[in-house]
């Protein structure tokens, strides 16, 4: 029986490789230029995706260990002290199946700044005090900055966590605090010899650089650990069934909403191009072209915006472009609520739901194709408009298996037409089973206002126009169709535990 | 390693130096006044398809001299999106999203920014979306009380992290006369009594919205000879105003003065540790001196750091904030301490710093290093036309000039160590300091 299974897994896993579905290993990117400064991205194929059962969390510690801890010939202070006069520091980001190394130096110094980070990547120190300092850090992370100081970012965290329990994307990249709780040092070292090998890394360098240098690192990067390129098929999770809320209760002025499904659509998809057309219309980052935008905080004035993705955004309240290399084999269709009065959430809510439909029900308008397809056609050179982002780009487009995303994305939507959006949103987005999160104070008494059901009248206090009134008139008893049993309460102290 | 390759690692001045460069700002610029007063600067900043149009008015909270009316200015920044005599906010839209740019505004002390980043064929269409809210905003009743809601969304969604309530507590108890007593967001209290000071809108715009206190600047491979046209085909008929407000001078502080802030949900101690402090000049040298002291007495390498973050490993958050303001503002360092025991210890390791550097001189060699450093550090920021434009706003924001910062690092080059030596023992007296704790209210009651 188990060697049955055996080969249904490794024919599974063919087949997978076969359809472009697992990554396969992504090439080394240089990208040369006259410019004074040198960008490094220096990227494993390997992330919280790969985090051994109870000890979520260790492939980000163990980053951190790399870029924020001392090598075997260098204290931490040794290294902060050395960074100083380059004016600049070295970064790591964990996430599900990349993890990247990131700094920026002048080309002056290119050879102190390459120095120091080789020998923290090819000899970490592995320091007792780097590991207490870090862990406490991630912990400090989860119970204080996600928990206690950033009700949105709690909410979309936790949004993905619900969506993704059980799977490998199941807990947050930095990890759980009990994981944390007992980790070891002896996990870090392990996760670095099994994880951060020859097999896993990519080289990404932009700049002026010379033309010897790629050969340097990359013989310099043989040192890595010994280890074969390590794929992991990432399959879906389970769909959400029907709509289900849960509702996180903290000390909090306000009331915070995300809600979103697991969607089967990534770049290089055929649909992709299409879906990105329609979450730009409906919700563009930060944008008053946000459709959502436009409906409930320009017309309502409801809160400071509403916005939609198809990809992983964390961060997003601090940034208006997303970090490059987060690519994912699975990704998240997403609504991002931001924090309204707590008297207003049910209305927000219903608002959000009421929107979403509506593109569902109707699609994209021919105007209003043909104008976010001309927006993401020139947005594209102002996503990548530094030398780090196209490094970043690129990388992501390997991960892909597609051409440099601006081409990418300017030859798709060329080609697009109104009926492959429409048809897309069709096919992939669905309102009728999605996961709602919301952060607030009173959480049982939302709780017991979703069960029931009642309308949620909106009061402004200044006039709106007939227009606004009328839909309001709609939206405030707009069906929830929330299962009463699918609603669950849990203090905030549970999240990220 | 071997222990040679470490010493060189270490030995930090036998790397480069960047000396002082003939220009330390080394993008060619242009600098051209219309006739009614509206400065128009062009910045090459070499090949590119993208364009940055940076609009900066001389106003933020600073200018909110009246009672009741924190929070104004960047209240007002956002009434710049609610429509124009020829652009609805709906066409408005329209046009930027058909340009495929990235449009937003900020508000700070002293400025407000309005930016795009678009292709550089779309000037044009958004020089003439720029002009028209600058001199024709136009917008209803209706549309500024609804807006004043999200302004009040903006302060809600900030509200769940406390360092933002520390700030507010800082400058609020630093701060006696100045209105840098409070912040660009403002006093909840204002914030809600926004919606009913829609006349007082359109005062303010006629106040500050003026030639005399804006600049125009682009970034990007845009010639002069285009922005100055479409500038003076867009602008040329604002009209001059002749408000000037009656900004309060600070009072000497006469301080110390301590604040505790009792927060109401889990949360690791917070402390601010601040001075007054000078404002920014590039002709006295006290602003340039403290500003090498952000590194090296507070920065990773510093020894406060080390000691206090990394060895003790007692906070996990210390970072230093001293920012170039019109006026004298605050020299602070932010620490989040990861046990309440430890508050006071932390507080006074600070306290310790910055008499410390009013007593012992910096060596000769770590100026030079840092002064090193700042050059490279902001050569490192010049990654893009936006990113350009991004950093030359404060200083047009503070003196209406690109060769202010040629000679604000010019002076910086001359500053001796005894010249940081000097400033520190002048401003980081007990009279001038503040320091703000925050804590959950049980954490408080319990030490």
């Amino acid at each position: 029986m188990k060697q049955m299974s055996w080969l249904v897994m490794a024919l599974a896993a063919t087949v997978a490789q076969a359809a472009g579905l697992v990554p396969q290993k992504m090439e080394n990117i240089f990208q040369q230029t006259q410019a004074p400064l040198v960008t490094f991205r220096l990227l494993f194929q390997t992330g919280s995706a790969f985090d051994p059962a109870g000890k979520e969390g260790v492939t980000s510690l163990t980053a951190a260990m790399l870029a924020k801890g001392g090598s075997q010939s260098l204290s931490y202070e040794e290294i902060t002290k050395a960074m100083y006069p380059l004016a600049t520091s070295f970064e790591a980001q964990t996430d599900k199946e990349l993890t990247v190394f990131r700094g920026t130096t002048h080309a002056d110094n290119l050879d102190r700044y390459y120095g120091l980070i080789r020998q923290m990547l090819l000899e970490p120190g592995f320091r007792d005090e780097d590991f207490a300092r870090l862990r406490s850090d991630a912990m400090n992370y989860l119970k204080v900055s996600l928990r206690e100081g950033n009700d949105e970012e709690l909410g979309k965290e936790q949004l993905y966590n619900t969506l993704y329990r059980g799977h490998a994307y199941g807990h947050h990249n930095s990890g759980t605090v009990s994981s944390l709780e007992k980790m070891t040092i002896q996990d870090v070292k392990d996760c670095y010899a099994r994880q951060f090998t020859r097999g896993n890394i990519v080289i990404g360098l932009a700049g002026g650089f010379p033309n010897d240098f790629p050969a340097r690192i990359k013989q310099d990067f043989d040192a890595l650990p010994a280890g074969k390129f390590l794929s992991k098929l990432v399959v879906a999770p389970s769909p959400a069934e029907g709509r289900r809320v849960e509702i996180i209760q903290r000390e909090t002025r306000s009331t915070a909403i995300s809600f979103g499904f697991p969607i089967q659509v990534r770049r290089g998809d055929k649909d992709w191009p299409a879906l990105a057309v329609a979450a730009s219309f409906l919700g563009q980052h930060r944008s008053s072209n946000s459709h959502l935008y436009q409906r409930l905080r320009e017309a309502r004035g409801l809160n400071y915006g509403d916005y939609a993705y198809i990809e992983y955004f964390p961060r997003g309240m601090y940034l208006f472009r997303p970090d490059p290399n987060l690519a994912r084999q699975q990704q998240i269709f997403q609504i991002w609520i931001r924090p309204v009065p707590p008297e207003a959430g049910q209305f927000a809510l219903r608002a959000g739901l009421f929107e979403f439909e509506k593109l569902i029900q109707d699609g994209l308008s021919k105007d209003e194709f043909e104008s976010t397809r001309a927006f993401l056609s020139k947005y594209a050179g102002v996503l990548l408009q530094t030398a780090d982002a196209q490094l970043g780009y690129a990388l992501d487009s390997e991960y892909y298996g597609i051409p440099p995303f601006s081409a990418y994305l300017r030859e798709a939507l060329a080609k697009l037409t109104l009926a492959d959006v429409n048809e897309a949103i069709r096919r992939h987005l669905t309102s009728k089973n999605l996961q709602i999160v919301v952060v607030t104070k009173e959480a049982d008494a939302l709780a017991e206002a979703l069960r029931k059901g009642l309308p949620s009248r909106m009061v402004y206090s200044s006039p709106k126009p007939k227009e606004i009134l009328d839909e309001d008139k709609l939206i405030e008893k707009h069906p929830l169709h929330i299962d009463p049993d699918k609603i669950t309460v849990l203090p905030v102290t549970q999240a990220f535990q | 390693m071997n222990w040679l390759a470490k010493l060189m690692i270490l030995t930090c001045l036998c790397g480069p130096v960047l000396a002082a460069p003939a220009k330390f700002f080394p993008f060619p610029y242009s600098v051209d006044r219309l006739t009614n007063g509206l400065q128009v600067i062009t910045v090459q900043s070499g090949p590119s398809d993208l364009a940055a149009l940076y609009i900066i008015v001389r106003t933020g909270s600073r200018n909110e001299v009246e009672e009741g009316k924190s929070g104004f200015a960047h209240f007002f920044e956002h009434m710049m999106f609610r429509g124009s005599k020829k652009f609805t906010p709906e066409l408005r839209d329209a046009i930027l999203k058909r340009a495929g740019a990235e449009a937003n505004a900020y508000t700070s002390d002293d400025r407000t920014v309005y930016h795009e980043f678009f292709a550089k064929e779309d000037l044009d269409a958004v020089m003439e979306l720029e002009a028209d809210r600058f001199q024709n905003l136009n917008y209803s009743v209706e549309a500024y009380k609804t807006e004043a809601k999200a302004v009040l969304g903006e302060y809600n969604k900030s509200n769940s992290n406390p360092i933002n309530k520390l700030y507010e507590v800082l400058r609020e108890t630093a701060f006696q006369r100045h209105t840098y007593k409070h912040s660009t967001m403002g006093f909840l209290k204002d914030i809600e009594e926004m919606p009913n000071l829609f006349d007082y809108s359109l005062e303010f715009y006629k106040r500050y919205y003026r030639p005399e206190y804006a600049t125009i600047l682009v970034v990007g491979d845009v010639p002069r000879e285009q922005v100055l046209a479409a500038a003076k085909r867009s602008f040329s008929d604002w009209k001059r105003g002749d408000y000037a407000p009656i900004i309060p001078i600070e009072p000497p502080a006469q301080g110390p003065k301590t604040a505790q802030v009792d927060w109401p949900a889990p949360t690791l101690p917070l402390l601010a540790v601040a001075y007054h402090a000078p404002a920014y000049s590039d002709e006295k040298i006290d602003k340039a001196a403290l500003d090498f002291l952000v590194p090296i007495a507070f920065g990773e390498d510093s020894d406060l750091y080390q000691r206090l973050a990394l060895k003790e490993q007692k906070v996990d958050l210390l970072a230093p904030d001293f920012d170039a303001k019109v006026d004298p503002e605050l020299f602070a360092v932010l620490a989040r301490v990861k046990d309440p025991k430890d508050v006071e210890y932390v507080r006074d390791q600070i306290i310790a710093t910055f008499e410390r550097f009013s007593r012992e001189i910096v060596p000769a060699a770590k100026l030079a290093e840092t002064k090193s450093r700042q050059r490279y550090g902001t050569a490192l920021e010049w990654d893009s036309p936006n990113a350009i434009a991004g950093f030359l706003a404060p200083y047009i924001g503070l003196r209406s000039s690109v060769a202010t910062i040629e000679n604000y690092y010019e002076m910086s080059e001359r500053i001796t160590p005894e010249d940081v030596r000097r400033a520190a023992q002048q401003y980081f007296t007990p009279a001038n300091r503040v320091v703000i704790t925050l804590a959950k209210r049980s954490e408080k009651e319990a030490k």
